[in-house]
């Protein structure tokens, strides 16, 4: 495996940015996929366990959520390749803000003012960590 | 017992996202995403075992945190998310050898202090 130093090139940049959106937008649309799921779900308690587990199987939503966190997990794992841990962390974090938004105007929940005061914090930390560089100590290089 | 829930959770999902990342540095810069390069990448997480550990006890800090939910309310449970950044952040030098700047220290602090306010 060769050892380079760190040089972000354009495309470097791009493909960073690429995966810090699909990180955020997949974690963010498939929780939200989920809690439709749950919405449209009976009450565990009120039916049968059988006919609990036959409505979960057949419930769109479901799959469609559960794919995404595929995708969120397997573009996390591959971003971890090149960029360090707690660049990825802070910077991801602006998702908070994404489902503060899409329980507001999707699902229609009440945000309060401090988790509005909230999101505009994480927001300040996402930006301070995002002008950092990606990697701080030589990677490797795909072969 | 809802404090064992918090400790499990944290514990396991830091040491889930560190092995996560150690292991996958092994692999290198992925810089081919066409149809092998993708065939390429997830053989290499299910077959590697730091990854594999690293995303088991991700899914036992996700357990922990349904856990919690049924003893605890929300708002008690995302901070301990955010304690969790932290612990991560503190421990990303000796496991990881990564650099944390003053100003990257800022924004994990900010980021979790937004996350207590926001569970409100």
């Amino acid at each position: 495996m060769n050892r380079s130093v760190p040089q972000p090139a354009s495309s470097f940049k791009l493909k960073n940015r690429l995966f810090i959106a699909l990180i955020v937008l997949s974690n963010c649309f498939g929780n939200l996929c989920l809690a439709i799921a749950m919405r449209h779900m009976p009450s565990i308690s009120a039916v049968p366990l059988l006919s609990y587990l036959a409505a979960l199987l057949t419930n769109p939503w479901l799959f469609a959520g559960t794919a995404l966190l595929a995708v969120w997990m397997v573009s996390t794992l591959s971003m971890y390749t090149w960029a360090d841990l707690t660049y990825i962390l802070p910077v991801t974090a602006s998702g908070y803000i994404i489902t503060a938004l899409l329980s507001r105007f999707v699902l229609n929940e009440q945000i309060s003012p401090l988790r509005w005061a909230g999101s505009v914090v994480i927001a300040l930390g996402v930006v301070l960590v995002s002008e950092t560089p990606e990697r701080t100590k030589p990677l490797g290089v795909e072969e | 017992m809802k404090w064992f829930w918090v400790v499990m959770c944290v514990l396991s999902g830091t040491f889930g996202d560190l092995w996560s990342a150690q292991g996958m540095q092994e692999h290198g810069e992925i810089q081919n995403f066409r149809l092998h390069g993708l065939a390429r990448i997830l053989r290499f997480i299910a077959t590697h075992k730091v990854v594999l550990t690293g995303i088991g006890a991700n899914a036992v800090s996700f357990i922990s945190l349904l856990a919690l939910l049924s003893v605890a309310p929300l708002s008690f449970a995302v901070p301990a998310t955010a304690l969790s950044y932290i612990l991560k952040t503190l421990l990303a030098r000796p496991m990881l050898g990564e650099h944390v700047t003053p100003r990257r220290w800022m924004g994990v602090v900010l980021v979790s202090i937004g996350i207590v306010l926001i569970s409100f």
